[in-house]
């Protein structure tokens, strides 16, 4: 089943005199279950169109379907909800609250939801569990190590049962049995909870894992 | 959460947090400390005018207070006095007769208002007894004559020493009465001193020949809280032959000064908010400008531009209350010291005589002074934020991302 379906969308970012097309008119489908990788050398376009499929970022033309959807259509605030619902993120830079602990950060999404403390405290506890932080509850992202941190980010990524997760270059800052470790984790959640999972990497511990594989070269993608 | 999330923002840069802490704790202090010595001068002002010579209630022949010619007195003092007496709110009354007429001693003269006065009843009445400086009070059946501290370095005379007042009679001739200067009294204000000089009221009769006709009654009520209904009765029972009038219609001017500023003291408010306001808009810029990653990664997740609003909101709102709670405490303890104590001004004493206020200053509070000074650093900081906070809320979240 097609949840996502990109099409010929292009992106072109000017920057003073220059316009660089990031994008130039990618058209893609994304099935339910999928473990995707897009990947491409630095500056083919990876983050760009991870960010415009995760409604981070609008395209310049071209059209965006979330589960048939057409998501140009909704407003800020309509796409805070889809963010929240149906998207889980997980960034290169790790990216967690600083003021707030792990089990915090898992929970945050759910306060948004509107879950009760408690039901979420649970949740965030068993989450932590499945993924073996547990023992990370109460610390803060500067008490983590940065393999530490990006478990908690996909544990907050994964907490709401999303449809899909966008992961940019989540092992670029791991070493790399970390990032192993952390690929272990994430192709866990993908086989057993049948969590959709999309990646922009360079790294070929991450390529070779994937269900299927995208090549970016200057914006368009070369073999799918 | 968000909450959770605002307090421990705030703990991030705790030296940051404690500037902008400190500006709104010492603001609400600067508001206290201002209104309640402002509150408290003008409320002497008008007290000591009032206990010194107006009295809460007064009663005239009809047209009195438009001219004070000596020929409208008051002609049915029996009815008067058994309305008065029987009234149970009046607490005390005392009758005058009241001229205008000119003081001459050996060396200089200056035009006065004579003011002839009962005794043993205008010490229940007035202040004027207890404001005595040196020598005595007049006494009824004697040439007394008790005059400002001003009006004797004007005329330069002394306690002893002989005046001569000149007034016109009630059938209009001029006449001239020798007088001995018995006491000289202390006023909160020079311009009081300077005009109003006291006999007893039998010699004032004689002087300008009354005929025991008199021209005011002046009334002091249980407490200030009855004077517009004891007014009101007496208008009813009175009628339109006299004139009665309290001590705000007595005293017009002083009253709408202490309106006049009453209102000024939003003039301070703006100041002292502004100063705070441009100091919580830069902090909080700042502190919005160092996260906007952050504000990213919580749009990403989900979080609403309005909610990210609201937090950042939030964050300068705590800093308000907390501040403002701090300073109301210590100004607050702050004013209680001087409330009691009093702030002792005598080093400006000259220019604050003249206006009517006493050396030493007893700082007044009042609710709407207490509310004033409670809601205005709060709402400082909540206008301080708003734009920092338009400013977290405007990007889109790669963008915010990307800042750092
Ligand atoms: N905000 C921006 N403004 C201008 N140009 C941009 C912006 N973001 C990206 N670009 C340009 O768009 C192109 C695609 O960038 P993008 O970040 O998507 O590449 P990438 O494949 O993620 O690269 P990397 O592997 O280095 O992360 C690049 O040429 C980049 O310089
Ligand atoms: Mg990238």
């Amino acid at each position: 089943m097609e949840i996502i379906k990109v099409e010929s969308v292009t992106k072109i970012y000017n920057t003073g005199a220059i316009a660089v097309k990031a994008l130039d008119s990618v058209s893609l489908g994304i099935n339910k279950g999928e473990f995707l990788v897009i990947a491409g050398e630095s500056g083919s376009g990876k983050t760009t169109l991870l960010n415009i499929i995760g409604t981070l970022d609008n395209p310049n033309s071209g059209k965006i379907y979330l589960e048939n959807n057409d998501i140009s259509r909704y407003s800020k605030d309509e796409l805070s909800d889809l963010r929240l619902n149906k998207l889980g993120f997980i960034f290169q830079a790790y990216n967690l609250i600083p003021v707030l602990t792990a089990i915090e950060n898992i929970e945050f999404s759910m306060m948004l939801l509107g879950i009760p403390e408690s039901v979420r405290r649970k949740k965030a506890l068993e989450i932590m569990n499945d993924l073996g932080i547990d023992e990370l509850a109460n610390k803060k992202p500067n008490q983590m190590s940065g393999g530490q941190q990006q478990r908690v980010a996909v544990a907050r990524a994964i907490v709401n049962d999303p449809l899909i997760v966008l992961a940019d270059e989540p092992t670029a800052n791991l070493d790399s049995k970390t990032g192993e470790n952390l690929l272990d984790l994430m192709e866990k959640m993908n086989k057993e909870k049948n969590i959709t999972f999309v990646f922009s990497s360079h790294d070929n511990k991450v390529i070779n894992r994937a269900s299927r594989l995208i090549m970016l070269k200057d914006g368009q993608i070369i073999n799918n | 959460m968000i909450f959770r999330i605002a307090v421990r923002n705030l703990f991030r840069n705790k030296r940051r947090t404690l500037i902008v802490l400190t500006s709104v704790i010492a603001g609400t202090i600067a508001i206290i400390l201002n209104d309640s010595v402002g509150n408290g001068m003008v409320k002497q002002m008008l007290e000591n005018q009032i206990n010194l010579h107006t009295a809460y209630i007064q009663i005239h022949n009809k047209g009195f207070s438009d001219e004070k010619s000596v020929d409208r007195y008051i002609k049915n003092q029996e009815y008067i006095d058994s309305l008065l007496s029987s009234n149970s709110d009046i607490k005390f009354y005392s009758k005058r007769i009241i001229t205008f007429g000119l003081l001459n001693s050996a060396n200089s003269s200056s035009g006065v208002n004579i003011i002839g006065i009962e005794p043993e009843k205008e010490q229940f009445v007035t202040f004027i007894k207890r404001s005595l400086l040196e020598g005595n009070y007049p006494q009824t059946g004697k040439r007394d004559i008790l005059i400002g501290k001003k009006m004797s370095e004007k005329l330069e005379v002394e306690v002893g020493d002989k005046v001569v007042a000149v007034s016109n009679t009630l059938d209009g001739t001029v006449k001239s009465e020798l007088f001995r200067v018995c006491g000289i009294y202390q006023a909160g204000s020079s311009e009081f001193e300077n005009t109003n000089v006291y006999i007893p009221i039998d010699f004032a009769d004689s002087f300008i020949e009354m005929n025991r006709g008199v021209h005011e009654y002046a009334i002091i009520t249980e407490s200030l809280d009855d004077v517009d209904k004891t007014q009101s009765s007496l208008i009813n029972q009175l009628g339109s032959d006299y004139e009665l009038l309290n001590y705000r219609e007595l005293l017009p001017l002083l009253v709408s000064y202490v309106d006049v500023y009453r209102k000024t003291v939003i003039v301070f408010y703006t100041i002292i908010g502004l100063a705070v306001f441009f100091g919580i808009v830069n902090t909080m810029l700042m502190s919005v400008m160092e996260r906007i990653q952050e504000f990213g990664v919580l749009m990403s997740i989900g979080m609403k531009t309005k909610e990210i609003f609201k937090m950042v909101i939030l964050e300068s709102f705590v800093i308000g209350i907390v501040g403002t709670i701090i300073g109301f405490v210590i100004g607050n303890i702050i004013y209680s010291y001087f409330h009691y104590n009093g702030i002792d001004l005598r080093a400006f004493s000259e220019s604050l005589h003249s206006l009517g206020i006493n050396a030493i200053i007893y700082p007044s509070l009042n609710l709407q002074l207490v509310i004033n000074s409670l809601l205005v650093m709060p709402v400082t900081s909540v206008l301080g934020a708003i734009y920092p906070a338009l400013k977290a809320t405007k990007l889109m979240p790669t963008d915010a991302m990307r800042y750092v």
